[in-house]
Order: structure tokens, then sequence, then C-alpha cells
């Protein structure tokens, strides 16, 4: 530690350092040089102050710093155990997501917008060929009353909400939400 | 007398020692209190905050003493004084995102001591016997004088390091010991120092780093083995 990081440190002291003096000194390659003078000057200044005699060579740095490095450790292995817990329920939750948004897009491709046919705006156009030759599966809520038309609607809105809610253990209730929301668009 | 007073009163038969005693100037608030009082500490706070344990570590270092002087006012027992101490920094540290800065942080770490001894005593049965509370913090800053429970060793070695100490201020260089006493037992900042002594404030500065460096080699051995 050269005298000019000295002279800032003493100056920490006293609160006269500005940040980027404080900067400095704490990315100062050896911390231990920087503690042990600040140690130092600490264990004067308390004898100047007549603090407590009994603990004049009191140092629990060592003792705080390693009780926190241990529960940091012990966080990290009991995230890391999480972790683990949830792994092979996540993979499933991905492929079934992943499943989902396939059969999403492959609904959602066979959906054009045709206007002026005075009907609901959105028409399968699929519909107009025949559903053997498309590969597709038909997915369509045409030809439901109101009152049915209604209750999907609701089914469809319980059940986004119910994945939100639960969002990750719902992978098949995804599943179905995303092929019905084609349907979904269809009114 | 109270401390303060005590304090005043040593530092003015310091400067009246000196061979060529800094003038005094009248105009200057003794009674204020240095401009950024805790300014390092919450610099230190905002980098332990961001995850720079160094800066706690320093933090820890300037107010163990303190801390295990607090708690020494419950407890009894040196090993129990310890073991609180340590584990008020290690709650003070898991919770350092909670310190939003309005009272200084020693005053925050105050009553985390507090509580901490408290919550120990309740934990075995015992009332808390000590006078210390947590609306004490401001009191203790000011020099609220502690119980100083030691060895009939422990005071020996205390008074030794006193004269010590003494011996090492009236060793300094007329100019180095006036910014020193100025800032170290009058609390003035480097500004208000600067303005008695006339000169800049980076003389004031060097001056009083190069007084901590001559006593600190003066002590150095006697710290050491303390």
């Amino acid at each position: 530690m050269d005298d000019r990081l000295r002279e800032t440190l003493s100056a920490m002291m006293d609160d006269q350092a500005d940040e980027l003096a404080v900067r400095r000194v704490l990315s100062h390659h050896d911390q231990q040089a920087v503690r042990d003078q600040w140690q130092r000057w600490q264990r004067i200044r308390d004898v100047i102050h007549e603090t407590p005699g009994q603990h004049g060579a009191l140092d629990v740095r060592a003792a705080v710093s390693a009780s926190l490095d241990q529960s940091h450790a012990e966080a990290d292995s009991h995230r890391e155990a999480i972790r683990r817990r949830h792994a092979p329920w996540r993979w499933s939750a991905v492929a079934m997501i992943a499943l989902g948004v396939a059969i999403g897009f492959g609904a959602g491709s066979g959906w054009d917008v045709v206007s002026g046919d005075g009907s609901d705006g959105l028409v399968p156009v699929q519909a107009q060929v025949p559903a053997a030759a498309s590969g597709v599966p038909q997915v369509t809520l045409q030809g439901l009353d109101p009152r049915q038309r209604e209750q999907v609607s609701r089914y469809l809105l319980e059940h986004a909400q119910n994945n939100s809610v639960v969002a990750g253990q719902g992978a098949v209730g995804y599943a179905r939400l995303t092929s019905m929301s084609g349907a979904a668009q269809g009114y | 007398m109270m401390m303060s007073e005590r304090r005043q009163a040593g530092t003015v038969a310091r400067l009246q020692e000196a061979p060529a005693g800094p003038t005094m100037k009248p105009d200057v608030d003794q009674t204020q209190s240095p401009a950024a009082e805790g300014q390092t500490d919450l610099q230190l706070v905002r980098k332990a905050r961001a995850g720079d344990r160094s800066a706690f570590d320093l933090l820890v270092l300037k107010y163990q003493s303190r801390v295990a002087s607090i708690i020494s006012r419950y407890i009894y027992d040196s090993q129990e004084v310890l073991d609180l101490t340590q584990e008020t920094f290690v709650k003070a540290y898991r919770a350092i995102e909670r310190f939003r800065g309005d009272s200084a942080f020693y005053t925050w770490l105050y009553r985390i001591a507090v509580n901490t001894a408290k919550n120990f005593l309740e934990a075995r049965g015992r009332r808390p016997q000590g006078v210390a509370d947590v609306n004490d913090a401001e009191s203790f800053e000011d020099g609220f004088r502690l119980r100083d429970v030691g060895s009939p060793e422990r005071y020996l070695q205390r008074d030794q390091l006193r004269e010590a100490l003494d011996s090492a201020i009236q060793g300094l260089p007329e100019e180095l010991r006036s910014a020193f006493l100025l800032r170290e037992y009058e609390g003035l900042s480097y500004e208000d120092i600067a303005r008695i002594l006339e000169c800049p404030i980076g003389t004031v500065r060097s001056r009083i780093f190069r007084a901590r460096d001559a006593i600190d080699r003066q002590l150095g051995p006697m710290l050491d083995n303390a």
C-alpha cells in the first residue's frame, strides 16, 4: 500500500473521502493490507475515545466473514437442490409448451382473414377444403349456438386464468388452451 | 464531567502544551459536526449492498469494539459477548438491504446489537439487566460512558496504551499535532481545521495522515500485543 492510498484511507476514517476514493481503496489488490491498516487506526481511535478496554484486541471480522460464507454456501446448495428437484419437471413442461406452440401454430396457420362475408370476420380457409386433405386438425366453433359459445368462452377464460396462477404446473392445460386459441380467434 | 467535556478540556490542554500552538479562530462554530459525517459509512454500505464484502469488512472493523461494548452492558460473559457481536454483524449484513439511510449506520447497528442482546437473554429466561436501550444510540455516539469490566491486567494495559498515546501525540511536530487533535478530539471537518490553521484542505489531510502514521508506528507493537 503506497502512501497515497493510505492517506485516502486516513481521509475515510474522517468521512472526508469521496466515492471515487473509496472505490479505489476497495479495489486495491491487497485487501488484507487495507484491513490491517484500517483496523490499527480504528484501535488507536478507540484508545483516544476511551472505548472500554475489555475488547481492545477484539476481532470478529474473520468469524463474521466465515459465518456469511457458510450461510451463502448453504443458500447456494439449497437453491441447487430445488433446481435439481424441479429439473425433470421443467423439461417436461418445456416439452409440453413446445408441443402446445407447435399445435397452436399448426392450427393458426389454417386461419386467414376474410372480410365482407357478413359472418364473424374470420373464417377458416381450410373449411373450404375437405378436412381429410389438410392434415391439420380442424378446430372450429362454427355451428355453436350463442349459449354454447358463451360456455366455451367462459371455459377458455377460466383456463387462461388458471394457467397464469399455476404457471408451470399445468402444461397439459396449456397445450389444450393453445390448441383452442385458434378457435378462440374465431369469434 | 461528561466525556465530551473531558475531551475538550484535554484538547485545549494539549494545544496549550504545544510549543507554538495554532491561532484558534473564535468564529469557528465548534459545536458543528463535520459536514460529511457518516459519508464513508454510507458509501461502504452501498458497496456492501452491491455484494462487496471488503466494504462490509471495513464496517465490522470500525464498529466491532463499540458493538461489543454495547452488548457487554447486558451480557457479562466475554465469550457470549463475542458470539453476540458476531451475530449482530451477521444480522446487519443480511438486513443491509433494509437500511434506508434515514439514520446513521451506527444508530441502526446499535439497535440490532441491543435487540440481539435482549433476545439472547429472553431466550434464556433472563431479564435484561443492562441500562442501554435502543434509544440510547445517539447519546452513546456522543460519548456515553459504558461499563468497563476488565481484569487488572487489562486496566494496566489500557493505562499503558493511554500513556503511550499521549506520549506519541506530544512527540508529534506541532503542525501535525494541531491538525490531529482538532480532528480526533474536537471532531472538526478538514474544512474547519484548514480555516483554523490557515492552510489548504489538502495540507490538513496530509498532516492528519502523517500524524496517524507516526502514532501508529509508536503504538503498533503495543496494539499488536493488546
